[in-house]
């Protein structure tokens, strides 16, 4: 009895540590996060979708707290439903809306990293996990995993560079659970096409890869850069 | 060579001012604006069918209800009538003089039977290229004027291709010219009939039931047909899409080109050797 009482209260004490050490990792991305108010950079996009052929695209992105977004771009591109650009520093931000724990250690882009789970409270949000991958040695989020109930599992890389220490990434690779895209037979436009090249996207992951530079970093920017047309 | 000149001007008068000439004119343009009015009240609702399934887990930024899609459409849908109102004009221009009675006054002239005939054919291509140029004028430029200009969405059974606005000029212009050549062969086939029956009426129901009856064969997707729709000029005459593909079938479209253009030698070739031996008439 004595040595199950002890495993438990062992039990308690790690998860309430590996909880505290969970929610002083977000509170330290939270710290970095808040430094930047807002921010618009260049924008390379490369898409790599299923189904859809796309060439790489510059544009500009724009980001107000607490989660504004925009990329605007000359022509037509495609952009997770979910952003996670924009949904992450909302999400860790409220930090008594979910529990927070690390569920083990992983080395991402060759850093020591915390994996961090982040479950809402309310279960009628529209989250059901977040999964952080947290340097141990800075604040920065290298890899995140948000699963929602609409839309799937959006997986996203961060790589960085020069921005590192306001917590912006040069580099950003999304990751979508794409649904199987079929072509309605009647609007696909080859009719003559035969049988033989029809199967369409067999790949189910998209990925967006989105390449930053020329950060400019708490300039104001005015909300109508976010709803002009 | 005057001479010919001077026949061909008459031929190129005659078609013009015929009053079934204008049918085809009013036909595409009714069907531009009403199409161009369809989509510009219900053109998202439509476009949601094709982007419905994407916008899961994607959101598409960008105008995609543009000039250029609306164009693409309107050739698309009109491509298909357009036979129909070259036939009209052409497959009476031999026939038609016949059966009125003008033709053997009009061989009466110096000019020999072949050039008759030829700038009788040339007319119809004059036609069939006022036409197409009309339908360029109205599904391009007014499109883009009225939905603007941005990318084209091009779908087909592979994928979903998004092609630059920047990128299309040449293809809009390469999809006319193969258009062109296809509604040609059309032209030239009802020429030929015109040539070969004497009834007004008959060659351009014979064009149509030829072209429908290809194009069904040319749809299905079954071994037994699979030999032969190589072989139909309607299997061809869809060629101007393959413009829009990324890379550009090339060596697709040149045979495609090949093969519509040896139709037109062909049926011309054979409307002059049978317009020669022909007695006529009335």
């Amino acid at each position: 009895m004595k040595r199950i009482t002890t495993i438990l209260i062992a039990i308690i004490l790690s998860t309430s540590l590996y909880a505290q050490e969970a929610n002083d990792l977000i509170s330290a991305v939270n710290k970095k996060f808040a430094s930047v108010n807002d921010y618009k950079a260049r924008v390379l996009m490369k898409f790599a979708l299923p189904g859809i052929k796309i060439n790489t695209l510059g544009g500009k992105v724009y980001y107000k707290k607490p989660n504004k977004l925009r990329i605007r771009a000359k022509g037509i591109f495609f952009v997770p439903r979910d952003n996670p650009m924009k949904d992450i520093p909302k999400l860790l931000a409220n930090t008594s809306s979910f529990t927070a724990i690390i569920t083990g250690y992983e080395t991402v882009q060759g850093k020591k990293c915390a994996v961090v789970n982040v479950i809402p409270l309310d279960p009628n949000l529209e989250l059901i996990i977040g999964k952080f991958w947290i340097s141990t040695k800075e604040p920065l989020i290298y890899l995140s995993e948000i699963t929602t109930k609409e839309n799937g599992t959006i997986r996203t890389q961060n790589f960085y560079g020069q921005y590192a220490k306001l917590g912006l990434p040069d580099k950003i690779l999304i990751q979508i659970e794409m649904k199987k895209f079929k072509v309605p037979k009647m609007l696909a436009m080859d009719v003559k096409k035969t049988s033989k090249k029809k199967e369409v996207a067999s790949k189910k992951t998209g990925e967006i890869y989105l390449l930053m530079s020329d950060y400019k970093v708490n300039t104001k920017l005015p909300n109508s850069v976010f709803t002009e047309k | 060579m005057k001479e010919f000149i001077a026949i061909l001007k008459n031929e190129l008068v005659k078609t013009i001012k015929r009053p079934r000439s204008f049918i085809g004119f009013g036909v595409v343009a009714f069907i531009c604006l009403i199409l161009q009015a369809a989509f510009y009240n219900d053109g998202r609702e439509i476009l949601s069918l094709v982007t419905g399934q994407l916008e899961n887990s994607l959101s598409i930024e960008g105008n995609i209800l543009n000039g250029n899609l609306v164009c693409f459409v309107l050739l698309q849908t009109l491509i298909i009538q357009m036979p129909l109102l070259v036939a009209l004009v052409t497959g009476d221009l031999v026939s038609g003089e016949v059966a009125n009675g003008t033709m053997r006054f009009l061989l009466t002239r110096p000019a020999s039977r072949t050039k008759i005939l030829v700038a009788k054919w040339l007319a119809g291509m004059f036609y069939t290229l006022l036409l197409l140029i009309f339908l360029g004028v109205l599904a391009l430029f007014l499109s883009r004027a009225l939905f603007g200009v941005n990318d084209l969405i091009y779908v087909n059974s592979e994928a979903l291709t998004v092609l630059k606005a920047n990128d299309l000029n040449w293809r809009f212009a390469g999809a006319f010219v193969i258009a062109f050549l296809s509604l040609s062969v059309v032209a030239t086939l009802a020429h030929f009939l015109s040539t070969v029956l004497d009834n007004s009426i008959t060659p351009i129901v014979s064009t149509m039931a030829i072209v429908i009856i290809f194009t069904i064969i040319g749809m299905f997707d079954m071994p037994s047909f699979n030999v032969i729709q190589p072989f139909l000029f309607t299997t061809h005459m869809i060629s101007w899409k393959d413009m829009f593909e990324d890379p550009i079938p090339k060596q697709e479209i040149i045979k495609s080109c090949i093969i519509l253009f040896a139709h037109i030698v062909l049926l011309l070739g054979s409307a002059v050797y049978i317009f020669n031996r022909k007695d006529i008439n009335s």
